[in-house]
């Protein structure tokens, strides 16, 4: 099976002052994937995820993304429009609707401030066409009554969805969610979450057509649960591992010491906790208990095990 | 109970029962003074102010013109103009300050030390720089409220989050397209506020400069008939600048409310 790697970190090292924070870390992530990242608090998940959006650059090392297929890996350089992203909070724009907010990215990336200012460019035109196009992927992700609601107007749930909605109508090569649901209540995290699953559900359904999968995410979160039931592959990043049989005299920093498929749940599926409770506690103890520190690579098992035909859903 | 809400009708009588009281405590002393001495025009009766109206908005015929449309056209000029390139002036500078770190350093700690420079009491300078004229006071308003106004803007462009920044930058955005399109756009209510802010100051600058150096306007005028203690002419002239100081907020109040509905009523 071809499988496609639309993002690759090689090597990312980075520093705070003194202290080292991340340790070569490796990452290539598959076209179509829903790739979860969990970690202890404080460990650089959000390091790496900066230095993937291309706004804090890694100290050492390298973030290489393949937007189309067959196309050339390009160095990321700073923060743009092939990586979307969703913060917890302020992801929104206060001063524009759900329906403008959506219909930002398509105004920023395909016209410029003349073009908007002067006049008989056509600009009216296209902006219409800017916002039927967000409208309706307000409408397929159930927000079609927050349309013109400004983001204080929304709960927090609405919010978080409109601000995935800005993301995906730029059509992110690979779209990156930073604890996206931390701040939600359980239901309406239930919830997003299902959101996710519909679009990994799409993907599916596409790649089972011989298409290329459309939504390849990201998502940072501290939930084990949440991470092995939306994603189809759960990655650790953690600072406990035997950096000192590694030869090293201080801490090096954490590294990923966690690398395997997850279960692929259908939207409408339950969480079956039981099911997952083997593997919650495998990586409870290999990236949250200091005492518990193994080889880097013990748990770094996903290439082998998609191999193996164990991958799911887009990895089959 | 404290801070219990009071109904809107109780409490627009209220104010209006406070306005009232007020009135009736001036005719009161006005009416005691003038049994001492009839003649009192430091606390003129309302007949006295009527007269002292009169002699405001009838044409004058020493120089054949209406005082009121006089001064206030010479007062309403200076403070627009110096409004004007005052906000001009602070938003791009501003702007300048919160979205570049050499701009950042080079005007932040000139501006934190002009803002403590009274502008009337550097009256002198703008004097010898621009002369006399209309300019000088457009210059004094302008310099006057600049330093504090960018300082406002400059501060609240460092309030937006670094998020919602690089949130647009992964939208395509061009620095300019920042600047303008979200930068610009966020700020822009918080720009409405900091100039209402500034109006009180930029009017006690310009009354307080053409009391010493202006042959027209507000100050001028009320300057010149406090002298021969015309009471009757000062006092409608304080309340025609209360009305006037009153009508410009209220005004920019409103179009905030218009204008930037999200920011209104988010607050």
């Amino acid at each position: 099976m071809n499988r496609e790697i639309v993002l690759e970190c090689r090597h990312i090292s980075h520093w705070f002052g003194r202290k080292k924070v991340l340790h070569d870390v490796d990452l290539k992530i598959i076209r179509g994937e829903i790739v979860a990242l969990v970690g202890p608090s404080g460990c650089g998940k959000s390091t790496l995820l900066r230095a993937i959006v291309g706004t804090h650059p890694p100290c050492q090392g390298e973030v290489l993304i393949r937007s189309g297929a067959g196309a050339e890996a390009k160095l990321v350089g700073g923060p743009g429009r092939d990586r979307g992203i969703v913060y917890q909070q302020y992801s929104l724009f206060p001063f524009l609707t759900a329906r403008e907010n959506v219909a930002l990215g398509p105004m920023l990336d395909q016209t410029d401030i003349p073009f908007r200012l002067l006049p008989f460019t056509g600009w009216r035109k296209i902006r219409k066409q800017h916002l039927q196009e967000a409208d309706e992927l307000l409408e397929t992700l159930k927000l079609g009554e927050a349309v013109n609601l400004y983001p204080h107007e929304m709960s927090g749930g609405m919010r978080q969805r409109v601000a995935i909605a800005q993301a995906l109508i730029m059509r992110p090569t690979i779209l990156l969610l930073d604890e996206p649901f931390g701040a939600l209540d359980e239901a309406t995290r239930e919830e997003l979450q299902t959101m996710l699953l519909t679009l990994y559900a799409e993907n599916c359904t596409r790649k089972a057509q011989g298409q290329t999968p459309a939504h390849t995410i990201l998502i940072v979160t501290h939930e084990l649960n949440e991470a092995l039931y939306v994603g189809d592959r759960v990655l650790a990043l953690s600072q406990y591992w035997n950096w000192k049989a590694a030869g090293f005299q201080e801490h090096p920093g954490a590294t990923i010491i966690y690398d395997r498929v997850a279960p692929v749940f259908l939207p409408d599926q339950e969480m079956e906790y039981e099911v997952l409770r083997a593997q919650r506690k495998t990586i409870r103890a290999t990236a949250f208990e200091e005492q518990f520190s193994q080889s880097r690579n013990a748990q770094i098992r996903f290439w082998e095990e998609i191999e193996a035909g164990k991958g799911m859903g887009v990895l089959q | 109970m404290l801070r219990k809400p009071l109904s809107k009708k109780i409490s627009l009588l209220l104010g209006l029962g406070a306005i009232v009281g007020l009135m009736g405590l001036y005719t009161l002393i006005s009416y005691w003074q003038h049994q001492i001495n009839p003649a009192d025009s430091t606390i003129p009766t309302w007949t006295q102010l009527g007269d002292g109206v009169r002699k405001i908005i009838e044409i004058n015929p020493r120089d054949n013109q209406r005082w009121i449309i006089l001064d206030s056209h010479a007062t309403a000029m200076r403070l627009g103009m110096g409004l004007v390139f005052g906000i001009l002036g602070a938003v791009v500078l501003g702007l300048l300050m919160g979205c570049f770190d050499v701009w950042e350093a080079l005007l932040v700690p000139p501006m934190s030390l002009l803002a403590k420079v009274p502008p009337t009491a550097a009256l002198a300078v703008f004097f010898v720089m621009v002369g006399t004229g209309d300019n000088m006071f457009v210059t004094m308003i302008a310099f006057g409220i600049l330093p504090s106004l960018s300082q406002s803007v400059y501060l609240s462009v460092r309030e937006i989050p670094e998020e919602m920044l690089f949130k647009a930058y992964t939208l395509g955005a061009t620095r300019t397209e920042l600047i303008w399109d979200i930068i610009f756009q966020m700020i822009l209510p918080k720009i409405l506020d900091a100039v209402r802010l500034q109006i009180g100051p930029a009017m006690v600058y310009l009354i307080a400069a053409e009391m010493v150096v202006g042959d027209v306007g507000f100050g001028y005028r009320i300057r010149l008939q406090s002298r021969l203690m015309n009471m009757n002419v000062v006092y409608p002239y304080l309340a025609l600048l209360a009305g006037f100081g009153f009508a410009m907020d209220y005004s920019l109040r409103k179009l905030q409310q218009a204008g930037f509905v999200w920011y209104v009523r988010k607050n």
